[in-house]
């Protein structure tokens, strides 16, 4: 252990006395790659400095947070700015190359030295490329997850067509995850316009299973116990169906064919006289 | 990963409980409405624990590996339940409530366990990921 | 802690500020109720919206509160409850034994008791 800790010391000092030439042949090397055609030289400067910096650092403390946190910040950056995971990972592999190259040139006189140097260097290198390729797979997994997220939320408008009436129109199929998401969008719709009467229009929902029925019936009962009646509109035939077969109890659900005859119930329902314009 | 256990011994402690369990919720990062779920069927197995258990304790652990999640483990060295079927069937109370802390706590979460041996006690395993 | 009992024309008004325990919450239905033969409300408003968890045994005391007030003759809302909190009582199986007349605010449920003793009708719960 102690022996690790002199090599460690007397490697991190080496890397850091000739930091200047390393640096430079890497950001040579990865030139001729054409891996940093995007990056400005002030930006090269910049980053190879800081990147060069973060693992001898992490090399000299064993502390692999600072690497977590750089290379978490660079796959933010990556991603944004269209900088591909593969150029940057190529990168990192041929900070690699170099360092290795240069440790084998300086202990290539003491083939043992050279060995235990290695034993020490190794395992940390690995651990920054991972460290690195782990924080661009989250970063990825991170975006994706709120794309989707949006598109949940944009999927499902609550329109609002009276100052007490909200419709919800459904499209497209419905699987838990979405179903979850509107009974919540639609409850909190229901307090923040504080309306008595909702309706959920189901025309363009193409099937109906027992999962969406119940979620369908969780939401009607929660909006009652926040005060408000919910009218389900445009239930097709095969779905009507489907739900009676399915043994639904339908008698919990206030339906109506069409979402214009919806409307017209929930005008009854709050006494809104609509005249019309002749 | 963080873990808590507190002392369940009178209604007083059943809200500081779940009050406690509604903060390592949102600090985790769950929603206002499964953060009331968590801190409901914290509530229904806390009371278990001060009505049928004579008291016990709560713990709150953080789970996060690759997946995020909040695991709530509550112990009594009471009775015991005798008729499980019944107590998870719901709508069964020995003492007037509504009959629904077992059931009511196992469909607000993702996973229950509960092992229950008759005058040794009952410990209840609940768990809610965060998605 | 003690929880006032407000009154206006001729309903009660309370409105459940902070978690009460079960003890605290017994006592306050023996003050309402005595408020209520003490002035002879005909209707009485209990106000939630401050409360961000109800769990069954909360549920199962308002529910007492509401029969036990209606039988006393002053009808009973509900109101104010948050969305989680519905939707969480909804799935901690409650369905069958919620029989309380809710509304979305005190202005709505003030008008619902003043509806329902206009009309002589009672508030239906569909």
């Amino acid at each position: 252990m102690k022996e690790n800790e002199e090599i460690v010391i007397e490697l991190s000092g080496l890397l850091e006395d000739n930091a200047g030439d390393l640096k430079k042949q890497w950001v040579k090397e990865m030139t001729e790659m054409g891996l940093l055609e995007k990056l400005t030289p002030v930006e090269i400067e910049q980053q190879s400095s800081a990147i060069y910096d973060t693992c001898v650092l992490t090399l000299k403390t064993g502390m692999y947070e600072a690497a977590k946190k750089y290379a978490r910040e660079m796959a933010k950056k990556g991603v944004l700015e269209a900088m591909t995971v593969d150029q940057i990972i190529m990168g990192m592999l041929k900070l690699r190359d170099v360092y290795g190259r240069f440790i084998f040139s300086e202990y290539k006189k003491d083939v043992e030295k050279l060995y235990e140097v290695l034993g020490v260097y190794e395992p940390v290198a690995n651990r920054i490329l991972s460290i690195v390729a782990l924080s661009f797979v989250e970063e990825r997994e991170r975006v994706i997850k709120e794309q989707q997220q949006a598109m949940l939320a944009l999927s499902t408008p609550v329109l609002q067509i009276r100052d007490q009436i909200l419709v919800l129109p459904l499209i497209g199929t419905i699987d838990s995850a979405r179903a979850a998401q509107i009974v919540e969008q639609l409850l909190n719709s229901i307090v923040d316009a504080q309306a008595s009467v909702v309706i959920i229009d189901i025309t363009g929902v193409p099937i109906i299973d027992t999962a969406v029925a119940n979620h369908l019936i969780k939401t009607i009962q929660a909006a009652k116990m926040l005060g408000a009646d919910a009218i389900i509109t445009g239930i097709s035939p095969a779905n009507a169906q489907t739900l009676v077969t399915l043994g639904v109890d339908l008698s919990m659900m206030t339906t109506r064919g069409t979402l214009r005859s919806g409307v017209k119930l929930a005008d009854e329902m709050l006494r809104i006289e609509v005249v019309e314009k002749r | 990963m963080s873990e808590d256990t507190l002392s369940v011994r009178n209604e007083m402690d059943i809200i500081s409980v779940r009050g406690f369990g509604r903060n390592v919720a949102a600090q985790l990062g769950f929603g206002v409405v499964d953060q009331c779920r968590i801190t409901t069927a914290i509530s229904e197995l806390a009371r278990n624990i001060v009505v049928h258990g004579g008291g016990g304790s709560v713990t709150i652990k953080t789970i996060q590996n690759d997946k995020k999640g909040i695991e709530i483990i509550c112990k009594d060295k009471g009775p015991g339940i005798r008729d499980m079927e019944l107590a998870l069937k719901g709508g069964f109370s020995t003492v007037g409530g509504l009959g629904i802390g077992l059931s009511g706590a196992k469909r607000l979460m993702d996973e229950f366990q509960i092992t229950s041996f008759t005058g040794k006690g009952t410990t209840v395993m609940i768990r809610k990921w965060l998605k | 802690m003690e929880i006032p009992i407000l009154k206006i024309e001729d309903f009660l008004i309370v409105s459940f500020q902070i978690e009460l325990s079960d003890h605290e919450i017994d006592m306050l239905r023996e003050s309402i109720l005595d408020k209520i033969k003490e002035t002879g409300a005909r209707g009485l408003v209990i106000d939630i919206t401050a409360l961000k968890t109800v769990d069954s045994f909360m549920a199962r005391s308002l529910s007492s509160i509401a029969d036990t007030a209606t039988l006393l003759g002053a009808r009973t809302v509900v109101v104010g409850m948050q969305p989680a909190v519905a939707l969480t009582l909804v799935e901690l199986g409650l369905r069958i034994k919620w029989k309380i007349i809710t509304a979305l605010n005190l202005e709505s449920g003030v008008n619902l008791l003043r509806k329902s003793l206009k009309s002589g009708k009672e508030m239906v719960h569909e």
